[in-house]
């Protein structure tokens, strides 16, 4: 399927420096915008107010609220990263997610309801499940042929519907204190959950440097009839990486439900918007090779920052979805290296 | 393969029966007013066949109204499998033409129950049926032009229900509980919805008896419990502690105010909609102020029972005044005092209705803007 050729630049590496960078800096330039909105109100509002020391937007607790928004995202954001370096997508994770909410709740409760007797085991279960959807996943997109676009957003389809039958529609509610701690006890500011989110990203920076599994999806990415010419089973290495997608699934899924206490059939919805942008905006490429664990977390922050810092500004509502999309669309050109590509398709 | 083929020519026919209608409406009725006083009185029937179309089952709120039209059915002696259900799954074509096949399968002895799911869509269904001498009584969605007295018996009864009242009833306790004064946020449904609007327009209107409180600012969350959450958390970071009340469209937002609160270790009162059973539990609990009720399962089995009871004779509809022919829904109002009491008298235990007492239950005329 990766028919275009890519032609490498090796003489500008100061553009290339920049694009690579260049994430990073959208984010630091949002950060800086939105306090400029607040500083302007005041201002108009014949206020003082110090930019960035007075800013509202630009203190540790509305840090410590970005992080609680983005957690989830970045956990399914992470998945679909790697499925992304392959220079496939997948679009299952609103469905995994939904049923693997929907599972670990069900399996909580039934196993006492609390972290502190054996329903700790309703959060492997939950891991394992999102592993048998990404793995399904794989093996209906490498073995039956069907392009991981529509078999990943069939089984997504399939996975909603899976929720909708366990629970009738209906909502779980998981209120156990222990588990809730993921959201009500902080350390340092930020609640426990960010912790987890953080050591799931060094697991995933981990996978993706220093395993072959991690340096495999690369190699496809990057061209995959010379990985396969040099003897890499790439069926296999796609089933891997879908099933691995499933497990970051699963865990996004356990921190939405950790975030409001509730496992229902639309807790996947949205993620998959913003879990792909976040991939897209943080610089990897959606024809593969390119990018890592690191661009999915600064892109995962930029709309995080834009979603939240747009309600802080006091933005009417129906600009919101507009600019959003057009701050997405200014993130995708700043940050990757478009000229390298001799066509888009 | 045969009743595929039945089917089509069915549906062949009923939409050349249709398009002559149609045509017929426009020259024809003009001609028959001249002539006729009005629609021929209506055939009744010993026994139809009766029948709910909406969404689907798997949505709680459906859920509740096809238990009622279950319960209605159970009512007359029947069992749960001799209700028709026509699920439409959001689309108002296979509405019409569930409707259509039905009308051609009973030949017009039917009692249908329905929400069209679009406005515009309840015009051809109701056409339809008075065409095919059915019983229709509408739920929710109709164009303010269509009104049942216009078709005689056949169009027996629409029932909605107006959020504005309500609403504000929640945002005075809700602003009565602020000590009338400091700051409210609104988290809304899908903007455009009309719920949404009526129940910000509620708050609104509450506010102009409280004028030492200023609504901080209103956001559409959707409906969605997560989109409420980030939303609340910014409302936070943008106003902290100036945020004293928040008043949420409904239930489901209101879970994710709670959550964003929790969170922050805040303490606010919020008031929601719509008196799901859990967010009636936080009411009892007292960390929601108020929520109301619309009692699904009574519109369900009294919208059926209207059709059924129009078809077979029991009442006619051309002698009902207006009022009983379009008119509001049950509100229920759950405020912490009653919401044990409310819990087990319409959740735990479903009560059982008099589904004979079409009215007794409502709330008035239906008022046009």
């Amino acid at each position: 399927m990766t028919e275009f050729t890519t032609v490498t630049a090796p003489r500008l590496p100061s553009r290339e420096r920049i694009v690579k960078w260049a994430p990073l800096l959208v984010l630091a330039f949002l950060i800086l915008l939105f306090p400029v909105f607040e500083w302007l109100e005041d201002f108009r509002g014949g206020e003082d107010h110090f930019y960035l020391l007075d800013s509202r937007f630009f203190s540790i607790r509305n840090a410590a609220r970005v992080a609680i928004a983005a957690t989830p995202a970045l956990m399914v954001a992470l998945g679909v990263t790697f499925i992304i370096i392959m220079g496939s997508i997948d679009l299952s994770m609103e469905g995994t997610v939904s049923v693997t909410a929907v599972v670990f709740a069900f399996a909580f409760l039934a196993m006492g309801g609390t972290l502190a007797g054996h329903a700790w085991l309703a959060i492997p279960l939950a891991l394992l499940v999102g592993a048998a959807i990404g793995f399904v996943n794989g093996v209906v997109h490498v073995k039956l042929r069907i392009p991981s676009f529509m078999a990943s957003l069939a089984m997504g389809f399939v996975g909603t519907g899976l929720a909708l039958l366990v629970t009738g529609g209906d909502r779980v509610r998981v209120e156990d204190e222990w588990f809730r701690s993921l959201l009500t006890v902080r350390w340092f500011s930020f609640p426990v959950m960010c912790y987890v989110a953080l050591l799931a990203l060094l697991a995933a920076w981990f996978i993706q440097s220093r395993t072959i599994l991690g340096r495999n999806f690369y190699a496809i990415g990057g061209g995959e009839d010379l990985a396969k010419a040099s003897g890499l089973n790439v069926e296999r290495v796609r089933i891997m990486g879908f099933t691995l997608a499933g497990v970051f699934f699963a865990l996004g899924a356990l921190m939405a439900v950790g975030r409001i206490g509730i496992a229902e059939t639309v807790t996947g919805k949205d993620f998959m918007f913003i879990s792909i942008t976040a991939v897209v905006v943080g610089g990897t490429a959606l024809w593969g090779g390119i990018g890592g664990v690191w661009n999915t977390l600064v892109g995962v922050l930029i709309v995080n920052v834009i979603n939240n810092g747009m309600v802080v500004i006091g933005l009417p509502s129906f600009l919101q979805d507009g600019v959003l999309g057009l701050l997405v669309i200014v993130a995708v050109v700043l940050s990757t290296n478009r000229k390298s590509i001799s066509f888009v398709k | 393969m045969s009743f595929i083929k039945n089917f089509i020519e069915a549906e062949t026919v009923s939409r050349r029966n249709f398009l002559l209608a149609a045509s017929y409406g426009v020259s024809g009725a003009a001609a028959a007013r001249m002539f006729g006083p009005g629609p021929a009185a209506a055939a009744t029937y010993a026994n139809p066949t009766i029948a709910w179309s909406y969404r689907n089952r798997t949505n709680p709120y459906w859920n509740e109204i096809a238990s009622g039209g279950e319960a209605f059915v159970r009512s007359l002696g029947m069992s749960n499998d001799d209700l028709t259900h026509l699920i439409n799954e959001g689309s108002s074509e296979k509405s019409l033409a569930d409707v259509k096949a039905l009308l051609a399968k009973t030949d017009g002895a039917l009692a249908l129950a329905i929400d069209t799911n679009d406005a515009p869509n309840a015009r051809p269904v109701v056409e339809a049926c008075a065409g095919a001498g059915a019983y229709v009584s509408t739920l929710w969605n109709k164009t303010d032009d269509l009104h049942p007295w216009d078709f005689g018996d056949n169009y027996v009864s629409h029932m909605t229900w107006s959020d504005e009242g309500p609403a504000e009833q929640t945002a005075r306790i809700l602003l009565e509980a602020m000590g009338g004064k400091g700051g409210v946020v609104h988290l809304g449904g899908i903007a455009s919805n009309n719920p949404a609007i009526e129940r910000l327009n509620g708050l609104k209107n509450a506010l102009v008896d409280y004028p030492d409180v200023e609504l901080l600012d209103a956001q559409p969350a959707d409906w969605d419990t997560q989109k409420a959450n980030r939303i609340m958390s910014s409302f936070i970071t943008r106003y902290g502690d100036e945020i004293t009340g928040v008043h949420c469209a409904n239930d489901t937002i209101g879970y994710g105010v709670l959550e964003a609160l929790r969170a922050e270790g805040m303490d606010v009162p919020i008031v929601t909609y719509d008196g799901n059973p859990q967010a009636v539990d936080l009411v009892r609990e007292g960390r929601i102020l108020a929520t109301v009720f619309t009692n699904p399962h009574w519109g369900g089995g009294i919208t059926a029972a209207l059709a059924y009871h129009a078809a077979i004779g029991t009442f006619k509809p051309s002698r009902e005044p207006r009022a009983h022919r379009e008119f509001y829904g049950p509100t229920i109002m759950v405020t912490p005092r009653d919401a044990a009491e409310f819990k087990a008298n319409y959740l735990d235990d479903v009560p059982t209705y008099d589904w004979n007492d079409f009215w007794g239950p409502t709330n008035g005329q239906i008022m046009y803007k």
